[in-house]
């Protein structure tokens, strides 16, 4: 079945969906969406495919994605059947579920920090920086203590979704004013995911972190 | 009031919005020198703005944006005669926010010596960093800056690009902060692309980037010129965003160039003959409110 991405480059979110992809060396077919200055999430033709207008939105046969939770949970769990990106075992896969939800929760502030740096997007968060720091400074900590478990990633020895998540968010930080120079395990981690075979860049990532 | 302002600038044309971000009946407020401007569209479709304060500033609708002068014109809007042909797509990309001056955005649009470590694998590769001389002039009559034979190694130069080309480029400097480059059609070789970057500034150090693209293509939709544009643009935005002092020293020997910035050094000179200081290190006491300066 051929998978289809409605993408924006700049979009965080396309872009975890992106390396998802990248990870399982899954070919698949852009579609590009005019989604600044355009506003084509707004169309009805979108939001036939997106009721919210969330983008990007993932194509495969009859399956239509636009949350990208879904979209991460389901590339993991139809193609990759060594199940290493979302682990079968009920601990590591609560463990990474619970790693994901935070990426694309509370770490999420990252991204409407971005958007207002870039393009004055309205957020429904009161103070994006403010949050984006702090969730950053969570994600050290949880960085951190995985390294004393002797952990590299997110959820564990090995990357799962949980880690193509989170990244975005810390490796675009600097599009939005933070270096993450005090984040020296963060730092750390963003180099091991780009050192992982099949991972993509997007422009905002910088070259050394 | 606008009296502050040197004639250079305050005299000049600015952008202020895209045409399409201003729907008839539709008001809306702008930053601009440190002005609140507002600009609306009556239902006939005309577009008027004034300072927040009171007075009407003059205004024109071209090039698929709006612009505006807060002083007394000094010249027409500068023309850009690709407009006429009526076989070219325009795709206009919105606006960027960048925390820099906005001349170096245009100073920075004018290098090519960047192109192959920020732009790696479109607009060059590091295999082939070599800026090959090229002229540079400041041509009276129109009062623009030009850098004209200019080649670049470019995988990939445009959305059309099936494979690399040697692009040759013309760039000019139409206004203090508005700058346009012609680069070799990958489409069409004998005729050339335009694509421009139109700047608000908003602020001494806080800046709106405008960029449209004047293409001969017709096998790319127009999300995809405006995408490519957009992947190039955000690349420039880092590197503009940790430039320090965001403010452009016009000093001579505040930074030092090399042989490639012969553009950037005839655009300083140029800006310091006409004496423009907003978005200057030398303009930070005439403006007050830029910060970042060492």
């Amino acid at each position: 079945m051929s998978l289809v991405l409605h993408d924006w480059e700049l979009s965080a979110d396309a872009y975890r969906a992106r390396l998802a992809l990248g990870m399982l060396d899954l070919p698949y077919t852009k579609v590009p969406v005019d989604v600044v200055p355009g506003r084509e999430t707004d169309t009805p033709a979108f939001r036939a495919l997106s009721p919210t207008g969330a983008m990007p939105v993932l194509v495969e046969g009859d399956l239509v994605l636009s949350e990208i939770g879904a979209i991460l949970i389901h590339l993991a769990e139809r193609h990759d059947p060594a199940g290493t990106w979302l682990p079968r075992e009920p601990a590591r896969r609560a463990r990474c579920l619970d790693r994901l939800l935070f990426a694309l929760g509370s770490l999420r502030a990252c991204d409407a920090a971005r958007d207002a740096a870039l393009f004055e997007t309205p957020s429904r968060i009161a103070d994006p920086l403010a949050e984006a720091r702090a969730a950053l400074r969570v994600l050290e900590s949880l960085l951190a203590r995985r390294a004393l478990a002797g952990e590299a990633f997110l959820a564990g020895e090995e990357p799962t979704i949980a880690d193509l998540a989170a990244f975005p968010a810390a490796a675009l930080a600097v599009d939005w004013g933070e270096d993450l120079a005090l984040l020296p395990k963060t730092r750390l981690w963003t180099r091991r995911v780009r050192a992982l075979p099949g991972f993509t860049t997007m422009p905002g990532v910088p070259e050394f972190l | 009031m606008t009296r502050d302002l040197e004639p250079a600038v305050r005299d000049a044309w600015h952008v202020l919005c895209r045409s399409a971000d201003l729907a008839p009946g539709a008001a809306t407020r702008l930053r601009l020198l440190s002005r609140d401007v507002e600009v609306a569209r009556n239902a006939a479709g005309t577009v008027s703005a004034r300072l927040l304060d009171g007075e009407a500033v003059a205004t024109r609708e071209a090039y698929g944006h709006v612009f505006a002068c807060l002083g007394t014109p000094a010249a027409p809007l500068f023309d850009i005669a690709e407009f006429a042909e009526d076989d070219r797509r325009l795709a206009t990309c919105g606006a960027v926010r960048v925390r820099a001056s906005g001349l170096r955005l245009v100073e920075n649009f004018l290098d090519m010596a960047h192109f192959p470590f920020v732009h790696t694998d479109l607009l060059g590769v590091e295999e082939r960093p070599e800026v090959p001389r090229y002229d540079i002039e400041i041509r009276r009559d129109v009062d623009e800056v030009w850098a004209t034979n200019c080649r670049f190694w470019q995988p990939r130069a445009a959305a059309s690009s099936a494979e690399g080309q040697m692009s040759e480029y013309l760039y000019r400097v139409a206004g203090p902060f508005a700058v346009m480059l012609y680069k070799t059609c990958p489409a069409d070789p004998s005729r050339f692309d335009v694509i421009g970057l139109l700047i608000r500034p908003a602020e001494p150090d806080l800046s709106y980037a405008y960029a449209f693209v004047l293409v001969l293509d017709e096998a790319s939709s127009e999300t995809a010129i405006v995408h490519f544009q957009q992947t190039i643009f955000l690349q420039d935005r880092i590197v503009l965003e940790n430039q320090r002092p965001r403010l452009l020293p016009l000093a001579p020997n505040a930074e030092t160039p090399t042989r490639a910035d012969m553009s950037s050094v005839a655009y300083r000179r140029w800006l310091k003959e006409k004496g423009v200081r907003y978005g200057t290190v030398e303009g930070l006491a005439g403006h007050g409110e830029a910060e970042g300066v060492p």
